[in-house]
Parts: C-alpha cells; structure tokens; sequence
C-alpha cells in the first residue's frame, strides 16, 4: 500500500488543529473500511490520515429535546444493539449492511462521507430528515443530508471539517408513523445495492397524513421522490393511490446501466418496491 | 512515514511491534508474525478469509491498520486453542468434517467462536445469517453450519454438567 502519514489524535481539538490547513491530500480517517480499499485501489491518494478512532467526542448516542444525536464513530453493529436507534428503516439499512466484520469497523459517519449513489444508510437519514453535523477550527455548521450530498462521492464537507454527528430531528408526528427499508441485492451479505428504498409514513385514520419516499442507486446520489410523496401527502389510502405514486418514483428516478443490473430493470424495481414498501408501512401503523 | 512502537497482546502474550502507518494487521500476522492461519483472501473486505479477533470482536484484519492495534488484544486461529486443548468450534469442524480445501476454516471458526459467544444457543437460522460474509469457495456450508451447531450443544452440554 502505497505511504502516507497518520495522525491518532485523541481530542477533537486536536483533529481539528491537524485538518485546518484545509488540504485535500489531509484526509480523516474513521473505520476505514472504504478507505484502505479506496488506497489500495488507487482511488484516493491522500499524504496524510488524520484517525478519527480515539475521539471520544466523536462517540455515543443521545437524545436532547426530543432530538437524536448519533455520534459520528457510532459503528453499524451499534445500529443493531441500540434501544434508541429504534427507526425500523435504520434497523434494516444496518442489518443488510456488508456484513458483520464490516459493521464492526465501519461508522455511519463514513457511510454518509463516502456520498456512494447506492450508501446503505443514505435513504432511511434522508426520509428522518437527519442533520449533519460539520464541525472545523472555524466554527459548527448543521446541513441537512438533501444539501450535503451532492453526487457520487461529492459532498459540501470541507477538507478541514469533520462530521461530528448525525442529527435526527423529532418530527412531533401527531399520528401513528412507521418507517422501512428494503436493499434489493444479488446476495444476503456483501450486496452494493441494485436499487433501494426507504419510506416514513404517517398515517391519520384512513388518511395518509405524510410520507416521505428515498431511492438509492438510481441516482448519482440518493434522492427523495418528492413527486411520488406529493401524490399521497394528506390523501385517503387505495391500491390505486400507491400505484400512482410508485409509477411517479419510477419517473423520477434516473438509473444507469451497470454490471450489477441495466437501467430499465431498476426503473422496474423501483415501481415495484416503492409499492411495496407504501403498503408494509401502511400495514404497521394498524 | 515514520515507523512507531507499539504494544499488543497477540493470542494472550504481549508483543512489541515496531509499524509504519500503512501495514495492515494481515500483513503483519502473516509476514511479521509467521502467523499464516488467517488467510489473504480479497484484500476489498467481501470474503471474511482475514478475520481475526480485536477486544473480541470480530473484523477484517485486511481492512485494519495494525497501527491502530495499539493496546489491544488480537485472537487468530494460532491463538484459540488453550494449554494443547482445542476450543470446542475447533472439535466440532473436526467432528463435523466442516472443511474441505479449508482457506475459509479460520474465519468460520473464529466467526462461530464470536457467534456463540454473543448468542450461546442459536437457532440454524442465526448461523447463517452470522457467517453469511464469510465464503466457503468449496461451498461445503451445510456441514460448517452443522458444526456450529454442534459446537453449542457440546457447550450447552458442558455447562449442564458442570452445574450438575
């Protein structure tokens, strides 16, 4: 593996104090599940790895009015154990993460940073309207992940800023609400997505009082599927309104063909699973 | 870079390493240590052949930086056996015949040996979905499963006995 310098510091102060130069071959370093490949591979080249593994600040889980904070080194095991983590969309995003060594390794803050179009965890954030936390010597700043992702491995995260932590707002919902994510994959474990897709649904009798719609891998980044949800929000709930709204996800939308599927088939999926997913979290909040 | 001084506990002895910022752990256990029982498998993190233990758990020692081990304790399958007696997933796979070229044994038995400690009686199911990052090549998972199996029951067992 080709050379570069690493910095351990053990406050966040102090990784902040090493990035603040504000270079791109300085870069932070969390699991590094992505990372060491990305070097390996050649894709990232960086001189210098500042480890992000012993800030204690970067770690834990709480909740302060009414407000999920997610520490930026919580890793993917952690998704599975933690009452709080309790978003059943987040719980399966984890569950058909990589698979269980990676999990250990791999923080959710290195999944958002990596910006993949097919990111695991990327679509149930967005339908949670989670915040990121950016931190650097020059102040903090909260984006919501919808502004943060910009396309394939682009975000507006600064050289010198790390994430600190993912903020996942309380949505006040004056309902009961339910939330899933399916991965359609060509394998149980170690899959890159085909397409996915998470949904937040609210419902109000026989009323779907909100909902919010992600896809993954069917754009350069995942996206909401603002028309789709536009179709539902505050409608009465029939087949023909899911099917409606799914066939506008499928429009929306816009896959590539790839070694792993062709554009077409994922455009299908879509159509199918948005579907799907409308009516499992329909069910669940009964 | 510069090279640094590091201490860990290797299969329950402390040892002292001397890194530079880019070896990997699996580079280091085979090369440095002569410990060749974990296995350089595809290098991307998608097969399980390099697991190892760290503070006993599970993960990819190709993906992990040894200059991070600092001060932990890292198992590989050199270190399960205790005072010359095997482990009980290890009696198992040998009960079971749960190898056949045997690249994956390692990882299946330190995965199995992780597994039961979490979940000391699990349902086939939950092996499964445990080892599912793990790749036979020889596909023989029917009797890796068993062995799994196997080894909690023997242990099960064991633990009944002894409160007997």
């Amino acid at each position: 593996m080709r050379d570069f310098d690493l910095l351990q510091p053990k406050t966040l102060t102090a990784a902040l104090d090493a990035l603040a130069p504000n270079d791109p071959a300085t870069r932070p370093l969390a699991g590094g599940t992505d990372m060491i490949v990305d070097i390996r591979s050649g894709r990232a080249a960086p001189t210098a790895l500042v480890s992000l593994q012993e800030v204690a600040e970067l770690r834990g889980i709480k909740r302060e009015n009414g407000t999920l904070q997610i520490g930026a080194a919580t890793t993917l095991a952690e998704f599975l154990t933690h009452p709080d983590l309790a978003h059943q969309a987040l719980y399966q995003a984890a569950y058909n993460f990589a698979n269980p060594m990676v999990r250990n390794l791999a923080t959710i803050a290195g999944n958002i940073n990596s910006a993949s179009p097919a990111g695991d965890m990327l679509p149930p954030l967005l339908v949670l309207d989670a915040q990121i936390e950016l931190v650097s010597k020059s102040g903090t700043r909260l984006v919501a992940l919808d502004q943060f992702l910009l396309g394939p491995r682009k975000t507006v995260r600064r050289a010198d800023e790390v994430i600190a932590s993912i903020r996942i707002p309380a949505l006040r919902p004056q309902s009961p609400v339910s939330t899933g994510f399916y991965k359609l994959g060509l394998r149980q474990a170690d899959a890159i997505s085909i397409i996915s897709v998470a949904v937040r649904l609210e419902r109000d009798g026989d009323t779907i009082r909100d909902v919010r719609i992600a896809l993954g891998a069917v754009a350069p980044r995942p996206i909401r599927a603002t028309g789709a949800e536009a179709v539902l929000r505050g409608q009465p709930f029939s087949e023909n309104a899911l099917k409606e709204s799914a066939r506008i996800a499928a429009q929306e939308c816009a896959p590539i063909d790839d070694l792993r599927a062709s554009a077409n088939y994922r455009r299908r999926m879509i159509q199918v699973y948005v579907r799907r997913m409308l009516e499992q979290t329909w069910n669940k909040t009964l | 870079m510069q090279p640094k001084s590091i201490t860990v506990y290797l299969n329950h002895e402390p040892r002292e390493w001397r890194v530079h910022p880019n070896d990997l752990l699996l580079n280091v256990l085979r090369e440095h240590e002569a410990l060749t029982g974990t296995k350089y498998g595809c290098g991307i993190g998608e097969c399980g052949a390099c697991t190892v233990h760290i503070d006993g758990e599970p993960v990819l020692s190709c993906l992990t930086l040894a200059i991070a081990c600092e001060d932990k304790s890292i198992l590989t399958i050199e270190g399960l056996a205790r005072d010359g007696k095997l482990d009980a997933v290890q009696t198992a796979f040998l009960d079971h015949s749960a190898f056949q070229c045997g690249f994956c044994t390692s990882d299946m038995i330190l995965m199995t040996r992780a597994l039961l400690n979490e979940i000391p009686n699990p349902t086939e199911e939950q092996v499964r979905d445990y080892l599912r990052g793990n790749l036979c090549r020889c596909t023989g998972y029917a009797s890796i499963v068993r062995a799994a199996l196997g080894a909690a029951t023997q242990e099960a067992n064991a633990i009944g006995a002894a409160d007997a």
